[in-house]
């Protein structure tokens, strides 16, 4: 089961797997932060850098990330390409300064702050993406649950979290029987053989039955929820969250570290007349 | 020694909010400390709704009216909560996967006590301890994905005896499992509850298996009141069985046919420890002596023949080198436990999947070229739960839908939409809308839905699970008519032992993706090298006869022709 989705659910055996997953959670959010909150390459590339070591240490099966990887660079270097189109002006907004590098057809030209910009952009998105990818690999679905709880989710939303990833091979399954017995009445399903539109108009015929018999399961749920306690106290403990660990201490101090740069960068940022957004070596 | 009444009802009675007549009436009932009381009923009988009484979710969850007074260990429940019943009784649900709310094992056994908000420190130690209780403790790191339907109860049950908990629900806990793992669960629920003395309500509709392990006392139900409040054997020599649609056991059954003197036989319910009076030895002696005509099916040609089918599923072989043949107008029952192979020959047949290697042929013609939608002309699949086939809003639109994608001629359409709806005596209700109808109807819509494309042969997966003696006997006479008046081929897809005895000629037997046995199901239920790869279990005819010393084989064929016998003279 644990290959067919991206999602484990069994926690892995290297050091990252190894973290709670209150750590995982922080960690997450905070990296996100630190990668949104600004433009300066020179904040960027360590966590660039950390990202692809941390995911090398997580041994993951590559082919699915591969995938994955190509696909979010490509879609990237499309979106630049048009941001490009859109306005040529792009990066020299940032900066406050023009270096025009060569003079293209039309409006266009290419000038080293918007391609600088473009470029901060990409590496951005891409570290954005590698931060992601450890942390949706690294976590079970329980862990998220209680790592969500540590942020002060209440915990009910996180149980929804974790339900829902509980029924999502119950949900596969039940589609494939259905879809067999639809093809057994002559729904035709092969894609060679009938267009896209036709297929889409047969999937939602699926989705009926496979949306009545999910709601027989509900009822059942709620009732053996009930029945063992649910929700009886304000707040509630993880079995799948074990005790702190002395990399979980190490990172705490990393991540509090980084929430502490965080915290100072952007009050400079608001604080600090006409500050350039974009860090621009070669102005 | 004194007992402790640990639930007593007093002129109880409950009144759903959505409904206009009382689901309980006038129930008195008093259960003692370490009691193990089976509760028996037909669906609808008010047994699920009683259970749910003394658990809490009626009146917390389930909205009603309550009469009279209802105490669990001395609290009156309806001044109580769900939680603080919670602490008293536990319930294991009929359905073991929709219960497991957790994502492994040791998660879900931990879920109350997460619940309780225990640091992770106490709670290690206590989901060991009650998942060694249950024989769990080795899988604590399981997905639910990766567990039998028996395993997964076993957790339920782990997950709900913690502590004090001095009530142990049981909803229809054989309802998902094969033979032997029914057998097992039966022998885990006695166990737990003897060792630990606690009390334990058992709701279920199938008798004989619970009686598997002795149970104190019988409550059975009719109609939202109690009707007989016994001792096993008592309830076994009473007609009371019969008149309230309950199955009883086969042995009994064979007894009864043989004219035993059921007032003098002491042990009844309990098989094991049951001796023969030597007047009933005398009777079921002389019984098996009758004369009764064997029943010897004729054999048709041959329609589906499967030839050393060899399927894999993604790199793992689920069944290897299956070879046999069904023939026109057969009973054929799939046997085997859950991943067998037995729904992968179905699917097989059907032409979803395709044989790795090997060859299946209809009517001599290779399969290969055929497409699925062709072969569902001539073989139709039932799925278990109807819930799963039915796409439209009314009756008659769900049964013409395989036609109308199959672009017949609008007469062609309406006269075998017509007909499949009568065969399935669905006609006069065919423009009700398909969500206002009973479970049991709607499995006859899906089998019509099938029969409206006129096939030959019509699988059905686990046709009558989760029905009560009533509608299971109503679902199968209908099968046995499709079988007999239209010559269809009906190939069952089952665990019920009973059902595969009295309604099939044929059984094929898988056992880890290979076929073990493919005979006459006498034959087959009489191997014990069979019975035991398969997760089967002996019928208790194999226990009687071997108590009046003659070959079991011979004696579940004599019964079978005396139940033809009797049937056919109905």
């Amino acid at each position: 089961m644990n290959n067919k989705f991206i999602i484990n659910f069994q926690p892995g055996s290297t050091m990252l797997h190894k973290l709670t997953g209150t750590t995982k959670v922080r960690m997450f959010i905070i990296f996100t932060v630190y990668l949104i909150m600004s433009w300066d390459l020179r904040l960027i590339l360590p966590v660039t850098v950390a990202g692809i070591i941390g995911i090398i240490s997580m041994k993951p099966n590559w082919k699915p990330i591969k995938f994955m990887l190509a696909f979010v660079i490509i879609l990237n270097l499309f979106n630049l390409f048009l941001f490009f189109i859109a306005d040529p002006d792009i990066g020299t907004k940032f900066c406050n300064s023009r270096t025009v590098l060569a003079d293209l057809p039309g409006y266009l030209y290419l000038s080293g702050e918007t391609l600088w910009y473009l470029f901060t952009r990409f590496i951005k998105i891409l570290s954005s993406f590698l931060i992601s990818i450890i942390f949706i690999l690294s976590i079970t679905p329980s862990e998220f649950a209680a790592g969500l709880n540590s942020v002060k989710v209440p915990y009910k939303i996180c149980t929804v979290v974790e339900l829902a990833y509980r029924c999502i091979p119950d949900i596969v399954r039940d589609y494939q029987n259905i879809s067999t017995s639809m093809q057994a009445r002559g729904v035709e399903m092969d894609p060679k053989k009938v267009s896209a539109f036709k297929r889409l108009k047969q999937m939602v015929m699926i989705i009926v039955p496979l949306l009545l018999s999910s709601f027989d399961k509900v009822g059942n749920i709620a009732n053996a929820m009930d029945l063992r306690g649910y929700g009886k106290k304000k707040k509630r403990s993880y079995y799948a969250e074990h005790e702190m660990t002395k990399a979980d201490k190490v990172f705490r101090v990393v991540y509090i570290v980084i929430a502490l740069i965080c915290v100072a960068y952007i009050a400079y940022k608001m604080l600090a007349p006409g500050y350039l957004q974009l860090w621009y070596p070669f102005a | 020694m004194e007992k402790t009444a640990v639930i007593e009802f007093k002129d109880f009675s409950f009144q759903y909010k959505s409904q206009s007549k009382p689901t309980l009436h006038d129930i008195n009932l008093t259960i003692y400390e370490g009691e193990k009381v089976l509760i028996l009923g037909p669906s609808g009988s008010g047994k699920s709704t009683l259970s749910n009484c003394i658990n809490g979710l009626i009146p917390f969850s389930e909205k009603g009216t309550i009469k009279g007074s209802l105490k669990v260990d001395g609290m009156e429940t309806k001044e109580a909560s769900i939680f603080k019943l919670s602490k008293k009784v536990g319930t294991v649900l009929q359905d073991s996967d929709a219960q497991f709310v957790g994502l492994s094992v040791g998660e879900d056994i931990a879920f109350a006590l997460e619940n309780e908000n225990m640091p992770r420190s106490e709670m290690i130690p206590r989901v060991q301890e009650a998942a060694d209780l249950v024989g769990m403790g080795e899988f604590l790191e399981h997905l639910p994905y990766a567990l039998s339907g028996g395993q997964k109860q076993k957790v339920a049950l782990a997950g709900v005896i913690h502590d004090d908990v001095k009530v142990l629900i049981f909803d229809e806990p054989l309802a998902a499992l094969d033979p032997h793992m029914g057998m097992v669960a039966v022998d885990l629920i006695d166990r737990i509850c003897r060792d630990q003395n606690r009390t334990a309500l058992i709701i279920e509709h199938r008798l004989e298996d619970v009686l598997y392990r002795p149970v104190d006392r019988v409550i059975l139900m009719a109609k939202g009141r109690i009707v007989a409040d016994t001792k096993p054997d008592e309830l076994l020599r009473s007609d009371l069985l019969k008149e309230h649609g309950i199955r009883e056991p086969l042995y009994l059954t064979a007894m009864k046919y043989a004219g035993c003197r059921l007032e003098e036989q002491e042990n009844l319910a309990d098989l094991e420890h049951m001796e023969l009076t030597a007047e009933n030895k005398e009777c079921l002696e002389r019984f098996f002596q009758e004369e009764v005509m064997e029943y010897e099916p004729v054999p048709g040609e041959p329609v589906i023949e499967v030839d050393d089918v060899t399927f894999a599923y993604e790199d793992k072989p689920v069944l290897r080198d299956v070879n046999c043949t069904i023939r026109k107008g057969e009973r054929i029952a799939l046997i085997g436990k859950n991943g067998a192979g037995k729904t992968t020959l179905a699917r097989l047949i059907c032409g979803v999947n395709r044989p790795v290697s090997g060859q299946i042929r209809l009517r001599g013609q290779d399969y290969s070229v055929l497409s699925i939608k062709e072969i569902g002309e001539f073989i139709g699949y039932v799925m278990q739960n109807p819930n799963q086939m039915l796409v439209k809003d009314v009756i008659i639109a769900e049964v013409k839908m395989a036609l109308e994608l199959r672009g017949y001629s609008q007469e062609i359409v309406e006269e075998r939409a017509k007909k499949a709806l009568e065969m399935c005596d669905l006609y006069s209700m065919r423009n009700w809308p398909v969500s206002s109808v009973s479970y049991g109807q709607r499995k006859r819509i899906t089998i019509a839905s099938v029969l409206a494309l006129e096939p030959d042969v019509i699988i059905l997966d686990e046709p009558t699970a989760g029905q009560d003696y009533r509608h299971y006997v109503e679902i199968i006479e209908f099968i046995n008519e499709l079988n007999s008046r239209y010559g269809k081929t009906v190939i069952l897809i089952t665990h019920d032992m009973h059902l595969a005895i009295e309604n099939t000629d044929r059984a094929v037997v898988f056992s880890d993706g290979e076929l073990i046995a493919d005979d006459r199901v006498f034959r087959v239920l009489s191997d014990d090298t069979v019975i035991s790869r398969a997760s089967l279990k002996q019928t208790s005819l194999y226990t009687l006869a071997c108590m009046i010393g003659v070959s079991p084989e011979e004696f579940i064929a004599h019964f079978i022709s005396c139940e033809r016998r009797g049937k056919a003279g109905e």
